[in-house]
């Protein structure tokens, strides 16, 4: 049984009954999102930005990404995987192409590799960047939307950092946009009869009902998979495909059919965004921690001389996805051994996107970057009189971050005792001083309460 | 009363610590819901303070103050102090060693930041008497 945290709003559940309450996940969590309680996890949904830490954490397996089943492909619609680079890494020295075949025998009626969108993204985004350094419309440095993470980290830590955020839309949002239009057309059908499935190397997928419309195209459409649900299955295909060379590759019928390229592949990679761009001042920057490290810089006025710069918030790259089957760095191996096989460059034409630049075609609105519905979620704000007595408790606790009440941090806790969520005996640092809750609860509201603070805590 | 104070230590020549102090502050004003502008001219001179502590003041304290109509910042050292003091808020004007330049601090926009960012600065420092730095925000509208 899992604990009611179903539906959609929801990238990871906790299974309650697999649970033991040893609080990893408490303290790995960037935006402080899960307490235990009673012994048992408690996921606050609305400050989930699906990073995946809880997962990769976990060392009993209670948390679980929400993920499509195969089994839930409809046959009477016409399925489409949308296929990162990230896919091609889970298998050292096995052709791109091959892997897409091995799709095709799990159900899938198209394959669409993403490689052409993300070309189509890095000229929309040099061309913005050429004309932002003479209209300045948006400051530097630009953050890059690529990453769904980083999008809800900014959304809900940096709000002040909005006005940053690249504005074209990501490349996932170009690739599902394109796709149904085109593939609508091309069988005559309603966009409601193909079903996009996009195979995620992360936890960005909401909810476990199956049809639960994402209009954000977060995911690329309503359907996600994560690889490692896929992987054994797809592995056995992929074997099959390769012992059977007599499987032909159907010709693309559309550009973006086309199988991936070098500059594709890099993409999984941090710094794969930036290296094959002709933006010279950007950086890469990978890790949650190390971005949270930088938003806070950029947000102290720091790096305003850099034009661009990419976040992925897994270590690596997205290779680093939570929801990836093989080791990030024999990944990453793999990716390097394959663009050294199928070289580098660009394979769309400049003039044709500049073009659709014009058009508008790729500006995004705000619930295309990956945005929570809930607009700009941020914690209730604090009056000057509770942060007084939150300082005095984290005085009082003198603690050292130990997490046994079940918050990520002494400073939290505070938070959440000032906020009436939780006892504040639940501190083994202040029963072990010798108070009790309400001794506490009285020195807190006193006047003398909370006048410096010497830790950072 | 309806006042925040606080004071974090600074010790000179810890780049790796460099900025926390700011840090810190600027969440603290973010969760209690002050305006963005004033969040960022806040972290912006505590920040430019706290390297100047770092690169030239000995050990100091920064000290912050908040109420709802007003932010203090205050940072104390007990560094080598400031010979010519309207010499110092030139853009500019730099006494930083060769090797802070070299780490790309130093520039000479230190205090010429901090008046810009701040409502009201006021430098109390001699020569071998340490630095004093008091800044001040008003708060537009209010507390929120």
């Amino acid at each position: 049984m899992s604990c009611g945290h179903h539906g959609p709003g929801c990238y990871v559940s906790f299974d309650a009954e697999i649970c033991d309450g040893c609080t990893r996940c408490v303290r790995s969590c960037p935006t402080k999102a899960i307490r235990v309680r009673d012994g048992k996890v408690v996921h606050k949904q609305e400050a989930c930005i699906g990073c995946g830490n809880c997962l990769r954490i976990c060392p009993r397996g209670a948390v679980r990404a929400s993920s499509t089943d195969l089994s839930h492909l409809d046959k009477s619609r016409i399925s489409v995987a949308l296929v990162t680079p990230i896919l091609y890494a889970q298998f050292p020295g096995v052709l791109p192409k091959d892997i897409l075949k091995g799709l095709k025998r799990l159900g899938f009626n198209h394959t669409v590799d993403m490689s052409y969108f993300f070309e189509m993204f890095q000229f929309a985004t040099e061309e913005f960047v050429r004309r932002n350094r003479e209209t300045q419309k948006v400051p530097w440095p630009l953050l890059s939307p690529v990453c769904p993470v980083v999008m809800r980290l900014v959304q809900t830590r940096f709000p002040g950092l909005i006005p940053h955020i690249h504005p074209i839309k990501r490349p996932v949002a170009i690739m599902a946009k394109q796709v149904i239009r085109t593939l609508s057309k091309h069988y005559g059908v309603n966009e409601s009869f193909i079903n996009m499935c996009y195979i995620n190397p992360c936890p960005t997928k909401k909810g476990d009902i199956p049809g639960t419309t994402d209009e954000s195209f977060t995911n690329g459409g309503p359907y996600a998979m994560g690889i490692r649900d896929i992987y054994t299955r797809l592995a056995r295909e992929v074997e099959h495909v390769r012992n059977i060379e007599a499987i032909p590759m159907t010709s693309a019928s559309y550009e973006f059919e086309q199988c991936t390229s070098g500059d594709g592949l890099l993409w999984g990679m941090s710094g794969g965004e930036t290296v094959v761009s002709d933006i010279e001042k950007s950086l890469s920057v990978s890790g949650l921690d190390e971005t949270v490290s930088m938003l806070e810089k950029i947000e102290m006025g720091l790096f305003r001389d850099i034009e661009y710069i990419e976040f992925r918030a897994c270590t690596e790259g997205c290779i680093g996805g939570a929801l990836t089957a093989i080791d990030k760095y024999l990944a990453k191996s793999a990716s390097q051994g394959m663009i050294k096989l199928l070289g580098t460059g660009k394979r769309l034409n400049r003039d044709r996107i500049n073009r659709l630049y014009e058009k508008d075609w790729f500006f995004s609105k705000r619930s295309e970057q990956g945005f929570l519905e809930n607009e700009g979620f941020t914690a209730t704000p604090l009056t000057i009189e509770e942060m007084r007595k939150i300082d005095g408790l984290v005085q009082l606790i003198n603690g050292r971050d130990c997490a046994a009440c079940g918050a990520p941090d002494c400073r939290t806790f505070a938070e959440d005792v000032v906020r009436g969520e939780t006892p504040a005996d639940a501190c083994l640092m202040l029963r072990a001083k010798g108070l009790t809750g309400e001794q506490v609860m009285k020195h807190i509201n006193s006047k003398e309460c909370g006048h410096a603070c010497q830790r950072f805590g | 009363m309806n006042l925040l104070r606080r004071t974090y230590p600074v010790r000179e020549g810890d780049f790796i610590h460099a900025g926390e102090a700011s840090i810190h502050v600027k969440n603290t004003l973010k969760s209690l819901n002050y305006n963005q502008d004033i969040v960022r001219r806040v972290a912006i001179c505590g920040y430019e303070a706290e390297m100047n502590m770092v690169m030239h003041g000995g050990d100091g304290v920064l000290k912050v103050m908040i109420s709802p109509d007003m932010i203090r910042l205050k940072v104390e050292d007990s560094g080598p102090g400031i010979e010519d003091t309207e010499l110092a808020m030139q853009e500019g004007y730099s006494t930083a060693r060769d090797e802070f330049r070299e780490m790309g601090f130093g520039a000479g926009m230190g205090l010429p930041n901090m008046k810009r960012n701040s409502d009201e600065l006021f430098v109390d420092s001699a020569p071998g008497r340490g630095t004093a730095v008091t800044m001040w925000f008003t708060v537009a509208g209010g507390c929120p």
